[in-house]
């Protein structure tokens, strides 16, 4: 399973790096071509529009991965603020930005992620605007829940009696023994951004056209599924390897990162 | 007792064998229509979406139809002009009763536009509003007399009649019509259904909005017939499979490019040139339209009496198209922002016009806004460019409606907002041969073509064939043929 991860992340970030190097004609349409079975010239085989879907997936691996990482680490930021601010704090700080959360908790995220592409308009970066309003969420209750505990450790309440400042703390006595936690939420929280980026543009509210995401190909790839399964097939795997990949990883990383379970292990 | 056990054993497929094999006649089952989109209005006077006027077809009769030529011709009724402001009509003899068993008599005729008139909700009111008084002559003879002088009256008087006594009683036509047509209703819980008065054949539409999976229930035989809406791949892919017939004929609804002739740069009329003849339409045509799609250089086809065979189509020349841009003084590339709805096919298309107007220097931005945000968009003229197409469209007084400069929304259809005084002028003349040939050259609609209709049925299904509007007449005479369920 390790291997299948690490062999599938592999193949994503070469297939990012290859979409930025290679000069790929991923938007050229080919009237020609329409949903042509794969063959040498189109290896994938080829889209409605003649495109070619091997490049087409290099660049929507890109989108994808642009989408997921930067609506991670916005929405990690952000989270991760919240949470540090309420769980050192306390009090009415704490309670006025948990209820703040709590209200973001409460909308559906991806509905609010529709309802938000629908007033902005479509495109990728509103797109990452309405992931980031609704994914931070998770992030700050997590953080909260560990910074409150952490905020009664020895080490910080020694930090804080030789005159520490609250942010000092925060930064180099608390933070740091979020991070393995954080990096798990984070590669969980990967697979759901692309998921629901996915989503957003099979809706039709995500990238716009020409443009390639893997969503967005896989609802025109729907529509000709009886009569080039191939294209189909090709986008349905790639998305789903990739997130299951990503899930994996989170998995292999929860396991070698929480201390407490290793020991039982062992 | 293992004997009787292998027996049974033996016995019981046969017997499954030989009762799954019994001839089932599958004449007077209903034939099952699936649709992209379930009629919302029975009512003939408030209906404007194209599955409800298709249906009210079946149901309703009208006083007046067209002919191929979209000439209006008697419907139920024949007329003559008493002068510029009086139509007579006379209803048919022994035409058939309303399916509640009343008479169709003059009287239906005047309750029915009275109503209307009197109903402020309804889209078609206004059409109406012309109508100064009704008069009924004897019960199969009534006079229309109009406020003032309108040459077309009679192509308006397609509304479905209805009978006055349920009229009066305020009746849910729009759930449960009472016409006179060819169908009588029977049902509508999740599916419409609709029995033929004179043979008792039931038709059953059921919505399935998805294309793949309205052909798949087809090909399951969970779906007897299929007609619009379909991919041209999927029209090929059914014409390869042994239980399906797939026909398919010239359409006649018109896709165009919308321009928004406020706009500076499209005030142009070499940029508009430009446009026209940065679109490869037949490549288009041939790559990823249904058969039987033709070109088209004006909203009435060539074959419609207000037609004009003699306009020459705008052929794809990228480099003359680049030419008249930078003839016009425009910065190149140019930009254009295209809004269409997100209907696949919608942004499929506007993703080739996209390709081929790249290399006449044309950069073209998609925006695929859903269906009631673009409409909205499109009426208030928030647009540069957008795509459409007019459905059902048979009389010449479209292009008033469209180009005419009183007609800017809410007026009318002039969503370009365009004004040529000099088109006015011939409008006002109904010189259609000079109308449409100023359209063409003036260009605030850039034509691409009329897209052919097909329609797909199992092979028990005889005597359907779509026509050119898209309309389900066929209904009235489609039969089952006798044989095996399959």
């Amino acid at each position: 399973m390790k291997i299948f991860s690490l062999t599938v992340l592999g193949f994503w970030l070469l297939a990012v790096i290859a979409g930025r190097l290679l000069d790929l004609h991923g938007n050229d349409v080919d009237l020609n071509s329409v949903l042509a079975n794969p063959s040498w010239q189109h290896w994938f085989g080829a889209d409605d529009l003649g495109r070619d879907i091997l490049a087409r997936v290099l660049r929507g691996a890109e989108v994808s991965f642009i989408v997921a990482v930067v609506v991670a680490i916005v929405t990690m930021t952000i989270g991760v603020t919240v949470g540090l601010l309420a769980g050192f704090y306390g009090g009415k700080i704490d309670k006025i930005l948990m209820q703040i959360t709590d209200i973001f908790l409460a909308f559906p995220g991806i509905l609010l992620a529709i309802a938000f592409a629908a007033v902005l308009g479509p495109g990728i970066i509103n797109l990452m605007l309405a992931l980031c309003l609704t994914g931070w969420v998770s992030y700050a209750r997590l953080t909260r829940g560990q910074a409150m505990s952490l905020r009664q450790r020895q080490h910080v309440l020694a930090a804080e009696s030789i005159g520490a400042k609250p942010l000092r703390i925060m930064l180099r006595h608390i933070f740091p023994l979020l991070s393995s936690i954080l990096i798990v939420e984070a590669t969980y929280s990967l697979a759901s951004i692309m998921i629901a980026e996915a989503s957003l543009s099979f809706l039709g509210l995500g990238i716009q056209a020409p443009n390639a995401s893997w969503g967005a190909m896989l609802r025109d790839a729907v529509r000709y599924m009886l009569v080039a399964p191939h294209y189909v097939l090709i986008v349905g795997v790639s998305l789903m390897s990739l997130i299951l990949a990503i899930n994996l990883g989170g998995d292999y990383l929860r396991d070698k990162l929480d201390i407490a379970s290793s020991i039982n292990e062992k | 007792m293992y004997r009787h056990f292998l027996l049974l054993l033996v016995a019981l497929p046969c017997v499954m064998l030989t009762v799954g094999c019994q001839p089932t006649s599958v004449e007077k089952e209903a034939v099952r229509f699936a649709i992209a989109q379930a009629p919302l209005n029975l009512d003939p006077r408030y209906a404007t979406d194209a599955a409800s006027e298709r249906v009210n077809r079946l149901i309703y009769q009208r006083l007046v139809e067209f002919d191929d030529h979209s000439k209006p011709v008697p419907g139920i009724a024949s007329w003559k002009n008493l002068g510029d402001q009086n139509y007579q009509f006379t209803l048919k003899q022994n035409l058939a009763p309303f399916h509640d068993g009343q008479l169709l008599s003059a009287d239906d005729v005047k309750a029915t536009y009275e109503s209307l008139q009197q109903l402020p909700d309804s889209p078609h009111a206004a059409e109406f509003a012309n109508i100064r008084a009704i008069q009924i002559i004897n019960h199969y003879t009534l006079e229309f007399k109009l406020k003032q002088v309108d040459p077309h009256f009679a192509s308006k008087l397609i509304i479905g009649i209805l009978p006055k006594s349920l009229i009066a009683q305020q009746h849910d036509f729009v759930h449960q019509p009472v016409g006179n047509g060819v169908f009588k209703f029977d049902s509508w819980n999740n599916t419409l259904t609709l029995e033929r008065i004179d043979d008792g054949q039931q038709v059953t539409f059921i919505e399935v909005k998805d294309p793949t999976v309205r052909v798949l229930k087809l090909m399951r035989g969970e779906a007897d017939l299929l007609q619009g809406d379909l991919p041209p791949e999927l029209i090929q892919y059914m014409q390869t499979k042994p239980r399906i017939k797939v026909a398919t004929t010239q359409g006649a609804n018109y896709s165009y490019l919308g321009l928004n002739m406020q706009d500076p740069i499209l005030a142009k009329h070499k940029v508009r040139q430009a446009l026209a003849y940065a679109i490869d339409r037949q490549a288009l045509i041939d790559a990823v339209m249904v058969d039987h799609t033709r070109l088209a250089d004006a909203i009435l086809p060539p074959e419609h009496y207000a037609g004009n065979p003699l306009l020459k189509a705008y052929t794809y020349q990228p480099a003359l198209a680049k030419q008249l841009l930078e003839e016009a003084g425009v910065a190149l590339p140019l930009k254009l922002v295209y809004k269409t709805s997100t209907d696949a096919q919608r942004v499929r298309l506007a993703t080739i016009l996209q390709a081929q107007m790249k290399a006449a220097g044309i950069a073209l931005e998609i925006r695929s806004l859903d269906w009631g945000t673009f409409f909205a968009e499109v009426k208030k003229g928030k647009f540069q460019l957008y795509g459409l197409t007019w459905v059902g469209i048979k009389t010449p007084e479209i292009y008033s409606k469209v180009f005419g400069t009183t007609y800017i929304p809410p007026n009318g259809f002039n969503r370009g907002r365009y004004s040529d005084l000099a088109l006015d002028e011939m409008l006002r003349q109904e010189d259609w041969q000079a109308v449409t040939a100023r359209i063409h050259e003036q260009l605030p609609y850039i034509p691409l073509w009329y897209e052919g209709q097909a329609a797909a049925m199992r092979q028990h299904i005889v005597g359907y064939r779509p026509k050119a509007d898209g309309n389900w007449d066929d209904l009235k005479t489609i039969k089952r043929a006798k044989g095996q369920l399959q």
